[in-house]
Formats: structure tokens, C-alpha cells, sequence
């Protein structure tokens, strides 16, 4: 794979997100590119807008309507919801699309600003809403976001949208780490577009393959866009970005259980010297791979979603290949495209399907890697792990590597779980060039238990081409017993930490965000049979306690031959006798007589008798 | 007392002496230590029963709040309430001559009061200034304007449409020929609402009797009346949504078309339940999977719809028809537009293409040949004018008196009746409920929903029998919200899991070892007294 040739293409910052509002009332756009490692991305953006007259008449064209009266009903104005899963792999795959603005944690991740309302409780109540409803809408769990999962950033996060009265309006962010996104969160998500993934783009959108993604996140973004105080619209914008494994996705579907290759089929490495005809080392793919929409998502492309209302072409898929590629479109529609150095566009034909197809082909080295651009490298790389072990204590380790020749300002966002408790004073900076590093700005909002998350926010600036690592310890708290979920073994997770990357006047235009992996805590967990046994040994030790204490006080004490035999042990003993003589009747009957023995027996039984009494007493 | 105790103890030994023959006897107790070990058990004892097991109760007892369970049951068995309609006519006249307005006004309500149909009013007839205001009082059901016709023996009776007036033009001078022309107008006028209020009584606890009877057929459409429409809400919202089953039409001037067909219907309406209205556009709309789809009929040259497939015609998997947020139900309205190719589309059975759903709103196939991008309001004429009447039917309106105005004050009527028999009957249910289950937790803030129903209840009843109909409905209302929450009080369901049992079996360990010195001490001490108490008698004997 032609890494450098696939970084060289500063398409990926392209990606506007602050851009002017859009004219069509409906928009969709398909991304595609490979990526290094036989992996393919493809970026799905809706965009669909409605005045935000109509909107608070609730008059719903192309606005979902049941999303409308969510925000409507809980006086919100901006919502960013995100659904995500695996890991954008930086290392290899570059910039993150849409400089990460359009992406989650691992889970769900929510955060909107909220109408404040004259009430105190009126906020909370609006949040708790919104979550609970949007719970509902998407088949998720957001309703357990409750006051511990929420926090206020204070840096970390600003409004995209314009807001004409900023003061009145809070925001609340929520992250739920464990949820797994699945098909349905999909289906709703799918749902809410005009052409409900029948027609256009939104008909590749199959969970079977979406799921199947090394990576994948959906985002739904709604803020109001206005280009004149009183000409507002109102925009949603969903996006589905996926990291296909090329060769995963094009299992065919009647066998999808991976196989070996016969022998015959593999290609070997014939310079080995232990190449024979019975051992082969496969050799290496070289070349770009073979790979088309319909074998990567299952079926073609299903016609467009016309919605343009003016009837102009609009290119709506982008394949980032270079020039040398050979590209095979398939289709019986009319279609337009343009191709230039690195990029085509295509339109989707009117009711019919459309294919795109690349064939294996093995593409001259046409670009010096020293000709990148800057920007292929990704703005910052940040990771974070748990050290420590034991179950009381433990520290936090972060990693920020800039590897820009400038130094970039960050701010760190760490939504803490209450049962994380940190230990503020052993917050450490270290920069690998030894240079000292201070944070500029510090936000810390301290945990309450069961009622509030560690919220901490830090301006910290990374200098040009070297490493900051940060560093606290923490203590694990113990939960009580009914807070512990099924799987207590398993661990807590917690939520990434967002890394907000503030845009540099003179080196990039838009801040950049990221967002660390989710991390599982585990803690101290009891045996859940516990409250039973206490139960148990609690009351036996108690009752007796209480045994002995009362058999003192009530009981009268005589010596051992004073004690009258109990009326049970004496007609026991009645009972006993009258067995034994039944039994010796027969030995008698043959010997005649009684003997001795017996009377011995009856002596020692009255001896017995006594020992009984004693122990009773 | 302590000689009695002694003398016990000296008896009980020396038998026990007697009777055994190996063991010696212990020396006799003192007095004094014999009666502090019965202090002792008896204290134990004192405080097991008057500590330890009220304690031990009352934490783990369920708490039930009192309910007033007997007016529960009479408001259930309608004892409480007997209602009937006091109904005030007045009546004008251009005739100047009062005394005369006055008889006829005293005859015609003699000849209403006796209609065996209308034992469930008490019209009150009175005549009016001869001043004629335009606007009835409050407490006017209908007014009757007499005027004189402009020729002889024109003779005519005619409600208008927006306010509670029935004009009659009469020119007779017999009085009581007058009377009995205008008796019958007015009969005419609520002939159907005491069919449908006696309907409503009949054959419930607040049955009075004096309902008039109905006829099978009536029956049916009464039936069928009160099946499709809702219960009454004081919120209710309407969704209009556009089903395009291609791309096109993808819009739709509707707020026009609202503004002018079904915004002047909600008006009058809207004294007694507020609306909120929504509009959606949804493309790509296919039919479920689980009917079987329209047929090709090449004789007409249409799709027919099977009438079997109506029911499942809305795909509620993937059409998004959610309720609306907050409180109230939600009436939708669906305007489907098939794809060209299967144009038209009607229903098998009628040729027709509309329909409703009870309780959930009504359905209209578009069938046009021009479609353009966008549905014009003279497009969507017809298609709301269908929409008005689906509206119509689905809040309850009764179907005469011609006059809008009469038709909401019948129904406020018979909103408020129905719903005070639904609170009563949720009372009753209620009572029953925590009747039957003994374990069941009441919360207080079920007793006082339970209150707030009864108090509402009585006022509601009151306000009927004296003619203030539109607030026995506001109160009603209430109370049947009420009644609901009552019921419905989640608090309640989660105590039937934990029955008694549980309760003891966690304490069994602590309970189990505690209680048998403690029983078996008291029971030895009782054995002792008991022994005590007979031995007198012996001995005496």
C-alpha cells in the first residue's frame, strides 16, 4: 500500500463543519476512501435543514419530527449525540475525519445546551428529559445518565451554532462507556433520514457490515444556523463513519466462516530457500486491492434521494484514489463525474442502481514520501492507561505527543466516575524534552459521592515535536451492594478523555478534537452471598448470647445428685425398660430366671439418669 | 402472696422427693430467689411483647393509608350521585305582549317536563325581555327567537349554526298550539343527546330509570360512537402526516390548508380541550409486510385495497407515528400518496379512499394524476375537508343538532357523565383491589388522590343537577385524572412481590434460637403455677 500517496491528500481537512448554512434543505454526501492496511473509509453526511419559523410551529419537513419534539419539549437548542466503537488508528490511518468533531468515546456520548428556565430543579428536569426520551427514540440506554454521569464542562466544548441568547442556556454532557452500539441504535438512526436508507447513499447503511467496522461512530448534530438575526434555519446533520477491513467486509454472505486458501492459490515468495513444492511463504500483496461498494456493503447504491429542490447536480460521492487507479462505475442511470490529481466525484443516478468498482492493479510510485503534507500526520496523539494494581489504589497516566514543528495549545477533559476518587495533589506534568510544563488553566470540579463525577479540565500547551505525560493517583471507593451491576468482575469503565486541540491562527483553521480509549476500573468487589451469611452468623451469635445470658439468670444451680431426674427422662426410661425386657424375655424363657446382669443394668441406668439431668440443667 | 409462692415450692419438692428415688432432694429455694427469677422471665417476656414485637412488626409491615372504602363503594355502586340535566330555554318573542309569551313559555315546559323520552332533563322555560340580546347567558342552553313570519301561515323552525339560537317563525295565536310546535323543535334538538346520555346510564350503577328506551339500531350507532372517539382529554394533539410512497410530493402547503379548514373547526372547541397541531412529510413510506398489498384489477384499472388490509395498512414498525410528548393523546391524520405505479389505489370493497381508525385517527389515499414536487392548499381542499369530519367523529360529536354551538355543550354533557361513572368505577376498583390484597403497600399519596377524586366527584355531581355544565366537566375531568393516578400509583406493585413469608423467614435465625429458652422458661414457670393452682384444691378435697 501506497501510504504516502493516500496521506498526501489534504482532503481530509477539507471537511468544514463551521461552513455557511447550506442552501438545499437536503444534503448527502458520501466520503470514500482506502486506507493503509487493506482498510477502507467511508464517511456518510446528511445535512437537512428547516426554518426555525416552521420548526417552532412544529411543522416538519425534513427535520425528523419525533427528534423536533424532544428538543422542543426540553427547551433544548444544540444536541450533539454519538454513538462509537473500536479505535481510530492514528498511527497508521492519519487525521481522524472531520477533525474528530464527529466523533464519541467508545458508547454513547451526549452533550447539548439547555434552556436554564427560572426554576432551579427546571434544569435538571429538562436534562433528564431529554436523555430519557432520546433513550426511547434511540433504543439506548441514556437514560442512565443520570446527575453522577453528568458534568458541565466549562472549555472544553462550544456551541456551534448561533444562539442569540448564550446566557440562558447551560451545557450538560453525559458519557455512557459501556453501552455497545448496535443495529439498534442503527434502525432509529436510519429512520430519521428523508429516504429512510431506501434511495441515495443512506441504502448502504446495513448493520450487518456498519457493525462488522474496525471503527465506526454515528453522530447526530442539531444547531441552529442563522445568516440574519431573523433568518434562522434549524440543521441536523447525521454522519456514519466506518473503517471497513476490506477483505472482512467482502465475505460473501452465504459463507462468511474465513477458510484457508488451497495451497495452489497462494502466491509464494520463490526467493526463500526452502521454497519447495510443499512449503510456500506467502509473499507479500503488493498493489491496491480489489474492492466494490456492492461486495464491501452487501448491495449498489439504490438511486438517489432527490430532494434538491432546484433541481441542481450535485456530485454526492468522493472517492479520494489517485489518478492512476482505474475506477469502473457501473450503472444503466446517467450519471455525472469529474476526476482530478486525487479525487473524483460522482453523482448518483434517478432510480437506478449504481456500483463503483476498483479492480487489483499495481500502481507505480509516484509520490517521495518526504512530500506530505503537513497535516497527514494527525494534529496530536493522546492515549491514557490505568497503573497501579491492587484494590485500593491507583494512577491515571496520560500521553500527549505533539509531533507538529509547532507547539499546540490542548485542553484535557476528564469526566471521572464518582467511585474514582483522584488525589488532586499528585497531578504531574513531564515533558520529554525536560522542559517544565504548567497547565494555563485549571477547572476542577470535585466528586460527590453517588451525586456528581470529578470533572477536570486543564489548559496545557504541548510544545512542538515532544511528549507530555500527566500523571495522578487515585483511590478505588467500595460500592454498596445494590450498586454493583451483574457483571461487578468485569470492571468499570470510564469514559475517554476528550482532548480539544484549539485552533492555531496561523497553522489551522478549526480546533481538532480526540478522544482517548475508555478504560475498565476494576474495584473491590465483595461476595455477593455476603448479606446472607451476616444474616446468619449475626443471628446465631446473638441468639446465643442471649441463650446463655437468660439460662443464667432464670436457672437454679444444685449439684449433680441433687437434681430431681426430669419426668421425660424417667418415663424414657420406663419406655426403655419395658423394650429390654421384651428383648430379654426370650434369652430368660431359656435360661430361667433373672440374673445378676440385669440388675447391674438397671444400677448403671440410674446413674445414666443422673447425667441427663445434668446436662439438662 | 409470698407465703402462697413458698408453700408451692415446699409441695413441688417434697413430691419430687417422694417420686425419686436415687437422687437426693435439693435443698428448698429461697422465697426471695424463686420470685426473682419469675420477675425475670416476666420481664423478658414484658419486653418481647410490648418492645420487641410491636418494633419488629412496624418496621416491616407494609404501609397502608386509610381510604374512605365506604364512599369509595358508594360513588361505585352509584349511591352517591343521581344525575339529571337541568336544561334552561328562553324563550323571546317581538310580540310585546309578555303575559301571553309567559303561558306559552309555562305550557311548554309543562309539555317537555312530561315527554317520557326526556325523564332525565328538567327543562326550565322562561321568557325573555323583549329586548332580544344576540348573546344567550351562560345559563341558556338554547333560546328560542319567536318571530313573526312575513306571510300567513308560514310556519318554520331553524337552528343557527354557531350560537345556541333556534329561530321559529309561527304566527299562530293559539297558545297552546304554539306550545306544543315549539315543545317538538325543541325535542328534535336533544332528542339524540338523551339517546345517547340514556345509553350512556343505562345498565350502570347510576342508573336512575328514568332513561328513555333505545332501540337496537340506535344502540348500534351509539355503539359505534363512543367506540371511535376518544376519551375526552383537556390536551389532545393532531399530527398530520404526508406518506409519499416514492420521493415526490415532498412537500405540502398544509399550513395553509390548517389555517383554513380545521383551525376554524377547533375553535369553538377549544373551550373545553386545548390542541396542539404538528405536520410531518415522510417519503419512502412502504407498506407493512404483514398485509398483503394492493391487487391489480384490470376490468377498473385500478389497485384495489382489501378491506382486511385496512387495519394493517399503517406500518407502525417503520412509520414514524410516535405519540407526541406531554400529556394528551395524539389523533394522527395520514395522507398516503402510492407510488405512479400503483395509481390509483382505493379501498376493494366501497371504491373509496379514505377511512378511520377509532381511537387512533383517520387515513386518506391520494389518487392524482398531476403530482407535482409539492401539494397546493386547493390540492389539499377536499383531502382536509375529509379530515374535518374524521375530526369530527373521533372527538365524539354527535351527528345533530346542526348547530356547532349545541353539539359541544351535548357533548359536554355527556363527557362529564361518562367521566364521573369512569372515575366511580375506578373507585370501586380501587377498593376492591385493596380489599383483596392484604399485602398490598397504599401510599399517602394514593389516599389522597382517592380524596381529591371524591371531593371532585361531589362537585361535579353538583355542578350537573344545577345546570353548570362546563365545570362538572372541568371537575370530572379531574377527578377522573385523579382516580387514574390512584390506580395507577407504580409504588403499589412492587410490595405484591414481597408476601409474609419472606418477611419471617429472614429473621427464622435471629427469632428461631431467641425464642426457645425464653418459650421454654415461661412454659415451666406456667406448668409451676398452674401445679400451684390445683394443689389447694386437692388438698382441701
Amino acid at each position: 500500500m501506497r501510504i504516502a500517496a493516500l496521506l498526501a491528500l489534504p482532503a481530509w481537512l477539507a471537511s468544514t463543519v463551521h461552513a455557511s448554512p447550506p442552501t438545499q434543505p437536503y444534503d448527502e454526501q458520501l466520503h470514500l476512501a482506502p486506507l493503509p492496511g487493506g482498510n477502507l473509509y467511508a464517511g456518510f453526511s446528511f445535512t437537512a435543514t428547516t426554518p426555525l419559523t416552521s420548526y417552532d410551529e412544529q411543522h416538519f419537513r425534513y427535520f425528523p419530527r419525533a427528534l423536533g419534539q424532544i428538543l422542543q419539549y426540553t427547551h433544548t437548542k444544540e444536541l450533539h449525540l454519538r454513538f462509537a466503537r473500536g479505535r481510530w488508528d492514528d498511527e497508521s490511518w492519519g487525521t481522524r475525519p472531520r477533525g474528530g468533531r464527529r466523533e464519541g468515546g467508545t458508547g454513547v456520548e451526549i452533550w447539548a445546551w439547555v434552556e436554564r428556565g427560572q426554576e432551579p430543579d427546571l434544569l435538571q428536569e429538562r436534562w433528564s428529559g431529554l436523555v430519557n426520551s432520546l433513550s426511547g427514540l434511540f433504543c439506548a440506554s441514556l437514560n442512565f445518565i443520570d446527575g453522577a454521569k453528568t458534568s458541565s464542562p466549562v472549555v472544553s466544548f462550544e456551541p456551534e451554532g448561533t444562539h442569540l441568547n448564550l446566557d440562558n442556556l447551560d451545557l450538560l454532557h453525559g458519557t455512557l462507556p459501556n453501552e455497545v452500539v448496535c443495529t439498534e441504535n442503527l434502525t432509529p438512526f436510519l429512520k430519521l433520514l428523508p429516504c429512510k436508507g431506501k434511495a441515495g447513499i443512506s441504502s448502504l447503511l446495513d448493520g450487518h457490515k456498519i457493525f462488522d467496522a474496525n471503527w465506526q461512530t454515528m453522530s447526530i448534530d442539531v444547531r441552529p444556523v442563522c445568516s440574519a438575526p431573523d433568518d434562522c434555519v434549524l440543521e441536523i446533520q447525521q454522519t456514519v463513519d466506518i473503517v471497513l477491513d476490506i477483505q472482512r467486509s467482502m465475505r460473501p454472505r452465504d459463507n462468511p466462516i474465513p477458510r484457508p486458501v488451497p495451497i495452489e492459490k497462494i502466491p509464494c515468495d520463490e526467493t526463500k530457500e526452502y521454497n519447495a513444492e510443499d512449503t510456500c511463504y506467502p509473499k507479500k500483496f503488493e498493489g491496491e486491492m480489489f474492492w466494490s461498494l456492492s461486495k464491501v456493503f452487501g448491495q449498489p447504491i439504490q438511486g438517489n434521494c432527490p430532494l434538491a429542490e432546484d433541481g441542481t447536480k450535485s456530485y454526492e460521492i468522493k472517492l479520494e484514489v489517485p489518478f492512476e487507479r482505474t475506477v469502473e462505475v457501473i450503472t444503466d442511470g446517467n450519471i455525472s463525474e469529474t476526476k482530478d490529481q486525487s479525487e473524483r466525484r460522482y453523482s448518483v443516478p434517478e432510480q437506478q442502481t449504481l456500483d463503483i468498482s476498483l479492480p487489483e492493479q499495481v500502481l507505480e510510485v509516484h509520490t517521495a514520501p518526504d512530500a506530505r503534507s503537513p497535516f497527514d500526520t494527525p494534529r496530536l496523539y493522546a492515549s491514557r492507561q490505568i497503573t497501579g494494581y491492587g484494590q485500593q489504589r491507583g494512577g491515571m497516566h496520560a500521553v500527549l505527543t505533539n509531533p507538529q514543528p509547532y507547539a499546540q495549545k490542548i485542553i484535557y477533559l476528564e469526566s471521572l466516575p464518582w467511585f474514582l476518587r483522584p488525589f488532586m495533589h499528585t497531578l504531574t506534568f513531564r515533558a520529554s524534552s525536560g522542559a517544565e510544563v504548567r497547565p494555563e488553566k485549571m477547572y476542577y470540579t470535585p466528586a460527590l459521592d453517588r451525586k456528581r463525577g470529578t470533572q477536570l479540565e486543564l489548559q496545557v500547551e504541548v510544545p512542538a515535536h515532544s511528549t507530555v505525560e500527566l500523571s495522578y493517583e487515585f483511590e478505588k471507593a467500595i460500592l454498596r451492594y445494590t450498586e454493583y451491576p451483574p457483571d461487578a468482575n468485569r470492571g468499570f469503565d470510564v469514559p475517554a478523555a476528550v482532548v480539544r486541540v484549539i485552533a492555531n491562527t496561523t497553522e489551522a483553521d478549526q480546533d481538532a478534537y480526540l478522544r482517548t480509549t475508555s478504560l475498565l476500573l476494576p474495584l473491590p468487589t465483595p461476595d455477593f452471598s455476603m448479606p446472607y451469611n451476616v444474616i446468619i452468623l449475626t443471628s446465631t451469635v446473638i441468639a446465643l448470647g442471649f441463650g446463655s445470658i437468660f439460662n443464667l439468670l432464670v436457672r437454679r444451680f444444685a449439684l449433680a445428685s441433687e437434681v430431681p431426674p426430669s419426668p421425660f427422662a424417667t418415663k424414657l426410661k420406663a419406655v426403655r425398660d419395658r423394650i429390654r425386657g421384651l428383648v430379654q424375655k426370650a434369652p430368660a424363657a431359656k435360661d430361667g430366671g433373672e440374673t445378676k446382669d440385669e440388675k447391674k443394668v438397671k444400677g448403671l441406668n440410674g446413674k445414666r439418669t443422673v447425667d441427663v439431668n445434668r446436662k439438662d440443667l | 402472696m409470698m407465703m402462697r409462692g413458698d408453700k408451692t415450692q415446699a409441695d413441688v419438692s417434697s413430691s419430687d422427693g417422694q417420686s425419686s428415688i436415687t437422687a437426693m432432694a435439693p435443698p428448698p429455694e429461697q422465697p426471695a430467689t424463686s420470685n426473682t427469677r419469675r420477675l425475670i422471665i416476666l420481664s423478658f417476656w414484658l419486653v418481647v411483647a410490648c418492645l420487641g414485637l410491636p418494633h419488629w412488626i412496624w418496621t416491616t409491615s407494609i404501609h397502608r393509608s386509610d381510604l374512605p372504602l365506604e364512599s369509595m363503594n358508594d360513588w361505585a355502586e352509584g349511591k352517591s350521585c343521581q344525575p339529571h340535566y337541568p336544561l334552561n330555554i328562553r324563550l323571546h318573542s317581538q310580540s310585546h305582549d309578555s303575559a301571553r309569551d309567559a303561558i306559552v313559555a309555562a305550557r311548554t315546559e309543562t309539555i317537555l317536563n312530561s315527554l317520557t323520552d326526556f325523564q332525565l332533563y328538567r327543562f326550565h322555560v322562561a321568557a325573555g325581555n323583549n329586548t332580544v340580546s344576540d348573546v344567550p347567558t351562560q345559563d341558556d342552553v338554547l333560546v328560542v327567537e319567536l318571530k313573526q313570519p312575513s306571510k300567513a301561515d308560514h310556519v318554520e323552525a331553524k337552528l343557527q349554526s354557531w350560537v345556541p339560537v333556534l329561530d321559529i317563525v309561527h304566527a299562530d295565536d293559539d297558545v297552546e298550539r304554539l306550545a306544543e310546535f315549539i315543545s317538538e323543535q325543541v325535542r328534535s334538538v336533544f332528542a339524540d343527546e338523551a339517546k345517547s346520555l340514556s345509553y350512556i346510564l343505562g345498565n350502570t350503577p347510576f342508573a336512575t330509570g328514568k332513561e328513555a328506551i333505545i332501540s337496537p339500531e340506535d344502540r348500534k350507532i351509539l355503539e359505534a360512537r363512543t367506540t371511535r372517539a376518544f376519551k375526552y382529554a383537556s390536551a389532545l394533539h393532531l399530527t398530520f402526516s404526508l406518506f409519499t410512497s416514492s420521493a415526490t410530493p415532498s412537500a405540502w402547503d398544509i399550513e395553509e390548508a390548517l389555517e383554513q379548514y380545521i383551525t376554524p373547526l377547533l375553535g369553538p372547541f377549544s373551550a373545553i380541550t386545548k390542541f396542539t397541531v404538528d405536520t410531518q412529510v415522510q417519503l419512502q413510506a412502504s407498506f407493512s409486510p404483514s398485509i398483503e398489498g394492493p391487487t391489480f384489477d384490470a376490468a377498473t384499472g385500478q389497485w384495489k385495497l382489501d378491506n382486511s388490509d385496512l387495519g394493517g395498512f399503517i406500518n407502525a414498525a417503520e412509520w414514524p407515528l410516535s405519540p407526541s410528548i406531554g400529556s394528551g393523546p395524539t389523533i394522527n391524520f395520514v395522507l398516503y400518496v402510492p407510488s405512479a405505479q400503483q395509481s390509483p389505489l382505493v379501498i376493494a370493497e366501497t371504491g373509496g379512499s379514505s377511512w378511520l381508525i377509532p381511537q387512533w385517527g383517520g387515513v386518506q389515499i391520494l389518487n392524482s394524476q398531476h403530482l407535482s414536487g409539492r401539494l397546493s392548499a386547493e390540492d389539499l381542499r377536499p383531502i382536509m375537508l375529509t379530515f374535518a369530519d374524521q375530526l369530527t367523529s373521533l372527538l365524539g360529536f354527535p351527528q345533530s343538532p346542526p348547530s356547532l354551538s349545541l353539539r359541544i355543550s351535548s357533548l359536554t354533557r355527556e363527557r362529564a357523565t361518562s367521566l364521573i361513572m369512569s372515575a366511580s368505577s375506578t373507585l370501586g376498583a380501587l377498593s376492591r383491589l385493596t380489599l383483596k390484597l392484604k399485602s398490598i403497600a397504599i401510599p399517602d399519596t394514593v389516599a389522597k388522590s382517592v380524596d381529591e377524586t371524591i371531593n371532585r366527584l361531589n362537585q361535579a355531581c353538583q355542578d350537573l343537577n344545577q345546570g353548570r355544565f362546563s365545570r362538572a366537566l372541568q371537575n370530572a375531568r379531574i377527578a377522573e385524572d385523579e382516580a387514574e393516578q390512584a390506580f395507577f400509583e407504580p409504588s403499589m406493585v412492587g410490595q405484591v412481590y414481597f408476601p409474609d413469608e419472606h418477611r419471617v423467614a429472614v429473621y427464622v435465625p435471629l427469632l428461631g434460637p431467641m425464642a426457645v429458652p425464653l418459650v421454654m422458661a415461661g412454659a415451666k414457670e406456667l406448668i409451676a403455677w398452674v401445679k400451684y393452682l390445683k394443689s389447694p384444691k386437692t388438698k382441701t378435697a
